[in-house]
Order: C-alpha cells, then sequence, then structure tokens
C-alpha cells in the first residue's frame, strides 16, 4: 500500500529550529516529525512512502536512508520543481501511487500529528465504498478554518465553507485522505488546491465520505501550537503507553525522557516536557511545559517554561526562560539570564537578557 | 608565496545573506567577498592560498574549485574544530605556510576590503628586515579599536593599546599581516590572538614594523559598513578604472552594473550602487547607496535607498525600501509596500509594510 506526505516547502514558521533542519525533520516529542507519521503509515500496512518535497531534498534523502533500513519501508521524494499546491503534488507523483491494483492511498500533511486511526480509516473507506475518505476533527472555533459540512449518519460530506462567519458545523479537514486511484485522472499536472479544486466535485457525486477523528490532532507548524500538540500527545501516551512516560520523584504530569539523558538531583520537570537524546539536565532544574532537543545541556538551578531548546545548545545556571522562547540550534545562553519569549537564531551566545519577545539574530 | 585568510564562523552579523550561503561568498561589489582578495593576493605574486574556517567548508569547496581554475592559483581550506582565534588558525596550517624557503606569508581578515597594496608591503618587509610587518590603517574615532603605537619613522611598533581613553595614536590594525615563518614557532596550536598574544611578543624584539595604508579601508562585516564600504570602493574604481563604472543619463556618481543586468528607461540610479549578474531594473525606477545582488527584478517606479536587496529577490511596483533594509535570498516584496529598516529572512513574502525596522522571519 502506498502513501504520499506533502512536505511543502521552507517551513518559515517554525524558524528558528528549520533554518538547521528541513522542517520534517525537526523533532517532536524526541523523534523527527515525519517519523512519527511514516510510523503510523507502517503500522497501517503502508510499505512505500513518497514525499512530496520543493525544499532541500538532499538533506532529507539522508536521513530517510537511514529510516528505510531501520523500518523496512521504501521511502522516495517526489521533487517539485514550483510549489504545486496541495493536488499537484499528486499528479506529480502518481506514477508512484497507482500500481494499477485499484489499491487507495494516503496522503497525509507533514505538519500535523495525531492519533493516526489509519486502520480505522481503511475499514471506513471500504464500507462506505466512495472514491475517497476524508478524516475531520472537531474543533472550539470552526470559523478560523476551513469547514466540512457532513451528513452526521452517513459520513458524506455535502460542501466545504471557507472560514464561515455564521456556524456551519464544527468539523475541519485534519490533512489525512485516503484515496482511490480514481482521484489522480482529476487533478492536472499544475498549483492546484485540492480543497478548493478536486474535493468539491468528489463532494458533488456524493463520492466523498469523512470520518470524525478520535482522539488529539494539531497542526504544529509553529511554535505555540507545537507545544500544545506536545500536551496532546503525551497526553495520549499517558493512556495508551504509559511505561514511554518517565516516573519518579522528580516528575510531575507526561513528561518523556530519552534513555541516554542524565537528569540531576533535586530537579523538579513537568508536566509536559520531552528531554531529548544526550541531553544533560543538572541539578535544580526546574522543566516545565518545555522541549529540550538533543544534545542540550541545563545548567544548575535554571528554570525553563513554555519554551523550545534547541539542538546541542546550554542554558546557564539561574538562567530563567519563558514565554515561548525559542532557540535554535547550538545556541548558548549565559548563566542568571532572563529571557522572555526570544526567538534566537542559531549559533549565537545571550549574554544579555531577553525582556520582551523578540527575534535575536 | 603563500597567504593564510581567516574566514572563521557563521557570519552571524552579516544575516540574512549569511543564512544562504558562508559569508566569504557573500557578493560584494559583484564579486564574492573573498574573490577581491584572493586576486589580490595573486597580483601580489601569492600562487597557495589556505582558507582557515570552521563553518560549511563543502560549501566553500565546491566554489573554490571553481575559482582555482579560474584564476590558475591553488586554494585549500584548513578546518577548525574548534574556534582557534586569530592566531591560532596558522599553527593548525603551518604545513602549508612553511614550505622550509624562509619566504613570507600573507595573513589576511576575510571581512576587510582595501586597496590591497600588497606588493608596497612586500618590498616595506624586505626593507625593514624585521620578523613581521603589520598594515595600520589610519581611523577619525581610534578609541573604538586596538591602537598600534609605531615610530612615525621607521615604522617599528611599540606598543598596542586596546580602546585607549587618552589619545595614543590614530592607527589601527587593517588586519592584514605579512610574516616570515619563524613567526610559527611562537604560535601554540591552541585558540590563540594574534594581536594580543603574539604581536606585542614580536614588538618587544623591535622585529614588528607597520606599514600605513594608502587608501581605503572597511571592515564589511555587518550592513551598514557593508553600504560605507562599497561608497569607498566604487570611489577607489573611480580613480583606478573608471571604465569599469557606469556611466550615461540615467546615473548619478559612482555606479557598478554588471554586464548582463538590464536598466529600463526613465530610470535614476547611484550614486553608491551595484547590480549584479542578472538583474532587472524596470523602468522608472530610483536606486540610491544601495546594493543589488544577482537575479533580482526590480519592478517599475520602486524606489530602493541604503539598502541591501538579497539574490533572486523581487520589488514591487512603487515599493519604497530605505533605511538599511536587508532583504534576504528570494524574499519578494508586493507593490507599494514600505520598508524602513526592515531585515527580512530567505523565502518570504512582504505583505504589508514594515514601519519600524524589525526583523522577518
Amino acid at each position: 500500500m502506498k502513501a504520499l506526505i506533502l512536505v511543502g516547502g521552507f517551513g518559515t514558521r517554525l524558524r528558528p529550529l528549520t533554518l538547521s533542519v528541513p522542517k520534517p525533520l525537526v523533532d517532536f516529542a524526541n523523534k523527527p516529525m515525519i517519523l512519527h507519521q511514516i510510523e503510523a503509515l507502517k503500522a497501517a500496512g503502508v510499505d512505500e512512502v513518497v514525499l512530496a518535497i520543493n525544499y532541500q531534498p538532499e538533506v532529507m534523502m539522508n536521513f530517510l536512508v537511514d529510516f528505510e533500513k531501520k523500518l523496512g519501508m521504501k521511502i522516495t521524494c517526489s521533487q517539485e520543481t514550483e510549489p504545486m499546491g496541495t493536488a499537484g503534488p499528486l499528479a506529480l507523483a502518481r506514477d508512484k501511487l497507482d500500481d494499477g491494483s485499484g489499491e487507495a492511498f494516503f496522503v497525509l500533511n507533514s505538519d500535523v500529528i495525531s492519533e493516526y486511526p489509519l486502520k480505522e480509516m481503511i475499514d471506513f473507506h471500504r464500507n462506505h465504498g466512495g472514491e475517497a475518505t476524508i478524516m475531520v476533527t472537531k474543533v472550539d472555533e470552526p470559523s478560523k478554518y476551513g469547514v466540512v459540512v457532513m451528513d452526521e449518519k452517513t459520513g458524506t460530506v455535502q460542501r466545504f465553507v471557507e472560514k464561515p462567519q455564521q456556524f456551519v458545523g464544527n468539523k475541519i479537514n485534519a490533512g489525512i485522505y485516503l484515496l482511490s486511484p480514481k482521484t489522480l485522472n482529476r487533478i492536472e499536472l499544475r498549483p492546484t488546491s485540492i480543497e478548493k479544486e478536486i474535493f468539491p466535485k468528489i463532494a458533488a457525486e456524493k463520492q466523498l465520505f469523512a470520518m470524525v477523528l478520535p482522539g488529539f490532532w494539531m497542526d504544529i507548524g509553529q511554535p505555540r501550537d507545537y507545544n500544545t500538540g506536545l500536551r496532546l500527545y503525551l497526553d495520549s501516551l499517558k493512556q495508551k503507553m504509559p511505561k514511554l512516560l518517565a516516573s519518579g520523584p522528580s516528575y510531575i504530569g507526561n513528561v518523556i525522557v530519552d534513555e541516554s539523558a542524565q537528569i540531576g538531583e533535586g530537579c523538579l520537570i513537568g508536566p509536559d516536557v520531552s528531554i531529548g537524546q544526550g541531553c544533560v539536565i543538572e541539578a535544580g532544574v526546574r522543566l516545565s511545559r518545555c522541549t529540550i532537543m538533543r544534545g542540550v545541556r541545563v545548567k544548575k538551578h535554571a528554570c525553563i517554561s513554555g519554551s523550545i531548546i534547541g539542538w546541542h545548545s546550554t542554558i546557564g545556571q539561574w538562567a530563567r526562560i519563558e514565554n515561548m522562547t525559542v532557540l535554535g540550534e547550538d545556541v548558548h545562553v549565559r548563566d542568571e539570564i532572563f529571557s522572555n519569549g526570544g526567538v534566537v537564531l542559531p549559533h549565537k551566545e545571550i549574554k544579555t537578557s531577553i525582556l520582551k519577545p523578540e527575534i535575536v539574530m
């Protein structure tokens, strides 16, 4: 079975992290973002994944060769020479997605993390027998999104309403699709939007069905949502695989710690923290609602909350880091420094406090 | 004859330009910064240049292979695994700099542009017969720099004073040295400062002499100085090679235009402008005191002053760009947008005006 992951472009919303690696390789909960999706696809029976990208294919390919071996799956790139929108890449990769067997293929957006109930989606798709299935998720503020209006019983999609002024429904497109190869015939090889041009046509023929996503969903393409996503993800881990979470007197709530990380004495860590490979958290450190990426050292008595600390950075003794501070790769914060929402590009040293949110280049 | 160019690290002060290429490859007056220096060294008789770098050697080497062929000069990289300061790299590269012949070798700082009177420096060095020669340049505000106190008649260096409170002299280290291989014996293989640790020792032995640089000098490692440097450079070109400057009714003052660039009707360009390879300047455009890098399109009636426009960017119709705006690679400014000192990272679209200096990421 095949799948396409729409990786797209420059990942500018996740800068400064994406100044060091392409977005799919930014770690989330101690694993490259795209690996979460590739593993979910494999568990559902997919054996070949195509990545639709238009930026830094060489960097991607180096990593993917690694994953291919570990997962025993075929992973290839389909490179766009111009941005092809959300449907164009499918046409570009059609030879890889349609092997003549008529088997449906998955399409995923790379910024999304969720529970990925893909086996259930395959069952739902078979049962309705229609051309395409789209996963939808319930949100509190549908007016910010594209709302999918559907028949609640059958799941048939009636129409799409972009940012509705009045309430028409509270389900939005979750960016996970299961399509019959027939759909590829509808897509021309040009920049095309699947939501605006393709799905409405399929819906009009009553061939598009929506499945409501059970469990969490988050677009983690920008730092604030990345943080919220970590909370939801760890919540889900608590329910499904609580052994993966850290436990002990140093921990509050849901915390994931790579086995190679070292945690000193007298720390208080959590809730909603991930600590990556090779990290050193010295004694007396307080961490809450934050991501500590691979190779970071947090020195004694420091306090970090609501922030993302990029690979191989260091946080000085008694430093205080809060309010959506995002440190890029190799950023060194001196002892006793305060950062209130600083956004720091890679390879920098922070010698004076950042009193209000600003970019440090 | 050999030379070492101290290239160093991440070039963070020249971001966002250095987010696309390593600093030595950032264009200055339509040529990669480091090519200005390599060509000056070649004219002085150097046949082998070593670049001391600690960042992105692969990117550097790709370009250098090209220069090697065009210039017929050997170029190699000496890679620092940790920052080695301003003298450590010499020890690291000693086998390349000392071929046993006793011939002196040049050391240049990569951020500097100047007239490079290197042949005169070789003569001056022979005449005084001492171990080392350092080029110094006159500045108006010596208290901001490291001042070199010297005997005005002989050029013998007496001492160095860092940021002097009272006037001790107005000559500062221009970052251009000519050293006997003997000097390499003084430098240990560790992070070392040539100004603080090595030169004072040579001066104490009366073996260090200073030559006053005739002509312009500028450290162009940050955008404001880069702009000033362009003015000085073009002024110098006017004196030494005026045929290279553009002329005609559209041109005011000193302007350098690559032969492949297109300039529309009714433009007014200059003073102090460089326009790179493949640029398209549409009609009615006003450009002053700015750098337009390769592949940029400036649309009709736009006005750009005191700014740097990065490779392959576009400036919309009637857009107004001023006050040290720096656009990274592939930045697209919409029609009628105003930028007052915006600093924009690569691959961005600017759809609304930037009213005060800020970083757009």
